[in-house]
């Protein structure tokens, strides 16, 4: 899962990072120092968090640095009109529009693999301890049926089950209403359960 | 936390209702009405118990896929905050 990089091969400089920006994300380009205090206290919590929803975001793994990282000058920028309330769905909503613009100008975006896209990827047979082949086996099979989800169904499963967002983070994270994640969530654990039935994997039931 | 319209309703689900506000339940998200509901459903639907076990293996299992973030990820993205708040980003075009 997550197959990502140890690395990124592309660490920046907050300079570099910053150069692609919207006009909108200007209400600061420079802050005062208590605002640098407030900034780091912010959003250091959240580092892990907002790297783990970017590997989910992002079409290549290797791009999920980058994403952070253009979302925390986006932050930074606007670190004068925050609150201070909520900073992960603050947070998480500069990412979802920084990777919208970072995809805007990347286009024709190219297709990609299945489990680059969702971040889950098939853990494969390699190396399975024979003792765990049924547990094993279900989990691959999980696995394979989320890698074959729709992709707007897969991601809200990726961030709810695997990065483990709250409904609420996630519809930051995704620019949906609340509501919206309930209802891909639904369909899409619905769907993954009724493969897992069809292939044996688990008991049959009635309504969705 | 999800307030669900039957809340008030002293608990009593159908299958339907039971399919969605399980998993609100198992995600740790419904009320403590809707929760309340949702086990006393499980207790007598034997379909739906089935099911919430499927989709509590299935949540247990993507559980298992979360990897750590590797600390020198986290410990590179420090970095990158603290060199922005100490050096800066440059002016954008225009900005005063």
């Amino acid at each position: 899962m997550h197959d990502v990089p140890a690395t990124s091969p592309r660490v920046r400089s907050p300079r570099t990072a910053a150069g692609q920006t919207d006009p909108a994300d200007h209400e600061r380009s420079r802050t005062d120092p208590a605002d640098h205090e407030a900034f780091t206290r912010l959003v250091t919590p959240e580092l892990d968090v907002l790297y783990r929803v970017a590997r989910t975001l992002v079409h290549r793994p290797a791009d999920a640095e980058d994403l952070v990282q253009d979302t925390l000058v986006r932050a930074y920028r606007a670190i004068g009109t925050f609150d201070g309330s909520h900073p992960r769905a603050w947070l998480l909503t500069i990412m979802r529009n920084t990777e919208i613009n970072r995809n805007r100008r990347r286009r024709p975006v190219l297709l990609h693999d299945a489990d680059m896209v969702r971040g889950v990827s098939d853990p494969g047979t390699e190396g399975q301890p024979e003792e765990s082949l049924v547990g094993g086996a279900f989990e691959r099979a999980v696995v394979r049926a989320v890698a074959a989800l729709p992709e707007r169904h897969a991601q809200v499963m990726t961030l709810v089950d695997i990065d483990g967002l709250r409904y609420a983070e996630a519809a930051e994270a995704l620019g949906v209403p609340i509501g919206t994640v309930m209802s891909r969530l639904h369909r899409a654990r619905a769907q993954v359960r009724r493969r897992l039935t069809a292939e044996g994997l688990a008991p049959r039931g009635g309504t969705s | 936390m999800i307030l669900w319209p039957w809340s008030r309703m002293r608990g009593v689900l159908s299958c339907r209702q039971a399919a969605r506000a399980i998993q609100s339940y198992l995600d740790g998200e419904a009320d403590d009405v809707t929760g309340s509901a949702v086990v006393a459903h499980l207790e007598v639907c034997r379909q739906c118990g089935m099911k919430a076990a499927t989709y509590e293996s299935i949540k247990d299992a993507l559980g298992r896929q979360s990897s750590p973030v590797e600390p020198e990820v986290v410990t590179r993205l420090a970095a990158f905050v603290d060199e922005l708040v100490h050096s800066g980003t440059p002016e954008e075009p225009g900005t005063p």
